[in-house]
This record gives C-alpha cells, sequence and structure tokens, in this order.
C-alpha cells in the first residue's frame, strides 16, 4: 500500500458525542482553553453562549446590510433625479424637476431590497453554502445528539483507499503549518475522552454527490 | 436550568427628597407660569397647556400600551421592565384633572367654539355636529374613563400577582389586552384629532392618528428605556436587567424611531403631491419662516439622529448612549408636539419663553411625582411573572 497516493476520503476530524447541552457546552470552552485551533459544536437546537465557549467572532454580516443598503439607497434616488431632472425632464402637475418627495418610496423600496437580497446572498457566503462536498457526519446532530469536532487542518490527510480506512487507523500527516495545538487523531481523541465524550468517532468527509 | 428563588424582590423605589422637592419645585413653577401666562397672554398659555397636555398623557397611555402589548404577545424578555412603563400609567387622573382645566381654555384655543365665528362658515357650521363644547366634553371624558378603568384592571392584575404569583392574573391581562388596544386605538385617534387636529378645524388629515401614536410610542420607549437605566444604576434592577434588556429596548427605540419617520413621511407626502387647496395648509405654516427649520429638526434629528446612532449593536447595549439618545428623544417628541400646536398661532416661528418653558417643568413635576409615588407603593418588577425567571437569564445569541 503506498499512502502517498491514497485517494480515499479526506480525514475531517475527530468527534465526540455529548449527552446535554451543559456538558457540550462545558467540553467548547475547554477544548477552547486547550489551545485546538479548529473545532466546531453541533447542536440540535441553538445553546445560549455557546459562541462565546467557541471564541466565534461576530460577522460581518450587518456591514454588508449596511453598505447594500446605503448603495440601494443612491441608486434609486439617483436613478429618479438623472430620469426626472437631467435626461427626460417632464412638467408633472407644475411640480419641479428634482420632486424629491415623490422618489423617496422608490428610493426606500431599493434600500430594502438590495440589503434584504445582499444580506441574504452574504450569509450563503459567509456560511460556505450551498455545501455539496461535506455531508452531515452523523443525522443525529439534527434530532437529539449534542456533537462537538475536533478538526483536522485543511489537507491534514486522506485515508488510504484499502481496508485500513474502516479500521479508523491513523492517516498520513501532511505537512501542516499551523499555530495552537497540533491536531493529532490520537490525542484528539483521548482528549474527547477526557472531557466526558460518550461516543468518539474518527470521521472523514463524504460530499453529497 | 434556573430557579425563581434565585431572584431576590428589589421590593419598592423611593425617590430621594432632593429629587421630590425638585420635582415639588417644577410643579410650583408650573402653577407660576399658568398663572402668570394666562394673565399675560392667556393664547399662548393654553397653547403651551395643550401641547404639554397631549405630551404626557401620551407617555402616560404609553405605559399601558405597551405593558398590554406585551401581555397580549405573551414576550419573555419585557418581564423585567413592564413595571416600569406601568408605572407611567399612575399620571393619568392627573391628566384628566388637565383635561378638565383645558376646558377654561377651550375659547383661546379652538375657533369653532366661537357660535358667530361658525354661522359664517359654511364648513365649520357643516362640521358642528361633531365639534361642539358639550359632545368634545363628553366624549373625551368617556375616553378617560376607560383608560383609567382599563389601567385600574390590567395593573391592578399586575400587581395583585407579585403577592399571589397565580398564572389567571397574567390570563385575565391577556385577555384584556384586545379589548384594550382596540379601545386605545379609537379613542386615542379622537383625542388626537379633538385636542390638536381641531385646533385647525378646516384641516383634516386621515393619518393624524397614527402620526400621534407614532410619536406616543417613541417617547413611551425613551421614557421606559430612562427609567429602566436610572433604577438600574440606583440598584434596584441590578441583576434582574441585564445588558440583553437594554439591547432589546434600544432595539424598539431604533423600530419606532423608523416607524415614526414612515407615518411622518407618508402624511407628508400625500398631501403633498395631491396638493389639494384644503389640505395644504397644514403643511404650508409649518414649511415656511422659522417653522421651516423646525420641520427640518424634525427630519434629521428626530429620525437621522437616533436612527443612525441606534444602528450598531454596541450603542444598544451601552447606557451612556442610551441615555444620551433617550433624552435627545423625549426632547424632540417635545419638538414635534410644539411644531403641532404653535403653527396655527404662530406664523413666523415658534416661541420658547418662561410660558413654555414653566408649563413643561410643572407638567413634568407632576408627571414625575405620580410615577414616584406608584414606585414607592409597588414593587419596580413584577415579581409574580410567570417569565420573570426565564427573562433574567436572557441572553442573545
Amino acid at each position: 500500500m503506498s499512502h502517498a497516493e491514497s485517494k480515499g476520503p479526506e480525514l475531517a476530524g475527530v468527534v465526540g458525542f455529548f449527552s446535554s447541552p451543559e456538558t457540550l457546552l462545558k467540553a467548547t470552552q475547554k477544548t477552547r482553553e486547550a489551545k485546538y485551533k479548529h473545532f466546531d459544536a453541533y447542536s440540535p437546537f441553538p445553546i445560549h453562549g455557546l459562541e462565546k465557549a467557541q471564541g466565534l467572532k461576530r460577522s460581518p454580516l450587518p456591514y454588508v446590510t449596511f453598505l447594500a443598503g446605503l448603495t440601494g439607497g443612491c441608486i434609486g434616488f439617483g436613478f429618479q433625479y438623472w430620469t426626472s431632472a437631467i435626461n427626460w425632464p417632464l412638467n408633472v402637475g407644475g411640480k419641479p424637476f428634482n420632486s424629491w418627495p415623490a422618489f423617496i418610496p422608490v428610493t426606500f423600496e431599493l434600500t430594502v431590497l438590495l440589503a434584504g437580497l445582499s444580506t441574504v446572498g452574504a450569509m450563503f457566503f459567509l456560511n460556505g453554502l450551498p455545501n455539496i462536498k461535506k455531508k452531515a457526519f452523523d443525522p443525529g446532530i439534527t434530532r437529539d445528539k449534542f456533537a462537538l469536532m475536533i478538526e483536522a487542518p485543511p489537507g491534514f490527510g486522506q485515508a488510504s483507499d484499502d481496508d485500513e480506512y474502516f479500521d479508523g487507523v491513523t492517516p498520513v500527516k501532511k505537512k501542516v503549518v499551523d499555530t495552537g495545538t497540533a491536531f493529532e487523531v490520537s490525542s484528539a481523541t483521548s482528549f474527547l475522552k477526557g472531557l466526558g465524550a460518550t461516543d468518539i468517532k474518527t470521521v472523514y468527509n463524504e460530499g453529497w454527490f | 436550568m434556573h430557579n425563581a428563588t434565585a431572584i431576590k424582590n428589589p421590593g419598592p423605589f423611593q425617590i430621594s427628597s432632593q429629587l421630590k422637592m425638585l420635582l415639588g419645585l417644577f410643579v410650583v413653577l408650573g402653577i407660576a407660569a399658568f398663572v402668570g401666562g394666562f394673565m399675560m397672554d392667556s393664547k399662548r398659555m393654553w397653547s403651551s397647556f395643550v401641547q404639554n397636555h397631549f405630551y404626557f398623557l401620551s407617555l402616560a397611555l404609553g405605559g399601558i400600551f405597551f405593558a398590554s402589548v406585551q401581555w397580549l404577545t405573551g414576550a419573555m424578555w419585557s418581564a423585567p421592565v413592564r413595571r416600569v412603563s406601568e408605572s407611567f400609567t399612575a399620571y393619568l387622573p392627573i391628566a384628566l384633572v388637565a383635561f378638565i382645566i383645558l376646558y377654561f381654555g377651550m375659547h383661546d384655543l379652538y375657533v369653532w367654539t366661537h357660535a358667530s365665528h361658525v354661522k359664517d362658515d359654511p364648513i365649520l357650521s357643516g362640521k358642528a355636529s361633531y365639534l361642539n363644547v358639550p359632545f368634545f366634553m363628553i366624549r373625551n371624558v368617556v375616553a378617560f374613563g376607560l383608560w383609567i378603568f382599563f389601567t385600574k384592571k390590567m395593573i391592578g392584575n399586575s400587581v395583585a400577582q407579585d403577592a399571589n404569583p397565580d398564572y389567571k392574573f397574567t390570563a385575565k391581562n391577556r385577555s384584556m389586552s384586545p379589548l384594550f388596544l382596540i379601545t386605545f386605538g379609537v379613542t386615542f385617534t379622537m383625542a388626537a384629532f379633538d385636542l390638536l387636529m381641531s385646533l385647525d378645524p378646516h384641516w383634516f388629515s386621515t393619518m393624524f392618528g397614527v402620526y400621534c401614536f407614532a410619536g406616543l410610542f417613541y417617547s413611551t420607549l425613551a421614557a421606559t428605556c430612562l427609567l429602566t437605566i436610572y433604577l438600574k444604576r440606583k440598584g434596584s434592577l441590578e441583576g434582574i436587567v441585564n445588558d440583553n434588556h437594554l439591547h432589546d429596548l434600544g432595539k424598539f427605540m431604533f423600530a419606532f424611531t423608523v416607524f415614526w419617520a414612515y407615518i411622518g413621511f407618508s402624511q407628508f407626502m400625500l398631501i403633498w403631491y395631491a396638493n389639494l387647496p384644503e389640505e395644504t395648509g397644514y403643511f404650508i405654516h409649518r414649511l415656511h419662516g422659522a417653522w421651516f427649520y423646525v420641520s427640518v429638526f424634525l427630519l434629521v434629528g428626530k429620525f437621522a439622529v437616533p436612527f443612525f446612532v441606534l444602528m450598531p449593536r454596541d450603542a444598544k447595549r451601552d447606557q451612556k448612549v442610551l441615555v444620551g439618545v433617550g433624552v435627545f428623544m423625549l426632547i424632540a417628541q417635545w419638538i414635534d408636539m410644539l411644531w403641532i400646536v404653535q403653527p396655527e398661532f404662530y406664523k413666523d416661528g415658534p416661541k420658547i419663553g418662561l410660558i413654555e418653558i414653566g408649563l413643561t417643568l410643572g407638567f413634568l413635576g407632576l408627571f414625575g411625582l405620580a410615577v414616584a409615588r406608584f414606585l414607592s407603593k409597588n414593587n419596580v418588577v413584577a415579581m409574580g411573572d410567570p417569565k420573570l425567571a426565564e427573562s433574567v437569564f436572557h441572553h442573545h445569541q
């Protein structure tokens, strides 16, 4: 067997399952304190304080909304001004060409429209959606399971295409440039065990297609 | 997960005797401005009187409106701040007295009370079956009766729940809330039409009621936020109201800043666009002379400033910012009320002098004393509210 030319699925990381939101919250906090850089928590419902335990930064989404809204407003007003006062001035009811009060509804609507659509678009982009490269590793995380995955850094390693993959043998370690606690399957497994995970699995990335 | 017994009842709140003295002094100044103004320039005094009467009446009604919406929706987040808004209703009986006093100013304020004038004016003659003094007094006193009835019942339930944490009080208030809100919608529109819109009895706007409501909720939210922060700083709400509740109040203030602008602009744009002579007078007065600058202030100050200041998340979680914006919003609402009343009497520009300042302080003193008395007799937190325990540990995602 040759590890270097293996074509098996890429190692995603080691996942530990927890029985309650509280234990997941504590485990997440400890994983962060242990200076693991790549890890993620999975829960079927929002857990208060989880984002803090994970050390997640605030999303840049509000800035996208604000700037898109501003752009929409400028386009909305600017286009009406240009058509009504510059390009094709028409006398409507004796009102001035630049009748700004009449432009406000369209300006408002375009502000909301662009802000709204951009927010949805940016939300998908920032979340990495749609995600066809990774399947959920266990359907239970949308139902009744709480999980914490210590992730392998990108390009960490791949399972070989032979039986070893199913035996969970440590895959080949490629060169990883990373700070914080280095990832290793065995150490991550014992770390999760120490946190009180009820079930620990090594998982591999599986795509939808 | 959390236990209700963990919440310590802060009990009632006593304001300091210095503050009480100050509010008492304001009342004395108000009475002096009332008497002095009445003798020097009664029309000016009454115009300031009706402006401040409506301003503080709006705050008192806003208190029960806010609480009703919380009961109706079964909101969790607002449980620790609901009693703060309930305290504003303590001013309602005083507002009734102020309304009765206003009866003596009707001749100065409302041209439709002059029989000889109405006789020669076909429009006012046509409106006389509605705009006449007996019907005006009857319907407004009935409105006060309804407001005080609902307030006594609902706030009574809320306070009774403090001693006896029974869910039935919440259920009762939830059932009464839609009745009150529908009654409020009709009666408050009527009060706005009668007290303010009929200052120019030729003019009409079907949006005037909702415009006044927008101002009512705008100022009520600002006042609720300010009193909440005050009580938190004094220690009464410490450990009960946290940044997340203030954040939610800030969001509400932000939202109703936009709502006011939306309603205000809608009223203006429809009249401006249609350009009908019977409707445009109102805005012609307010867009000429010094009133133009007041109109610009409303657009920039009442809308744009709170809108942009309250937009970032951190601003809504910062007590200093909320206090600054809250005070500013209350002043902006006062200027809006001035902008509604005074141009009917002074076409050139606003008049703000000893009469206006004195009367405003007088009403403020009465309102403050009424609220302080309420808070000194009742717990500052609705301790029996079944949602309080959950709300105290209220966190945002």
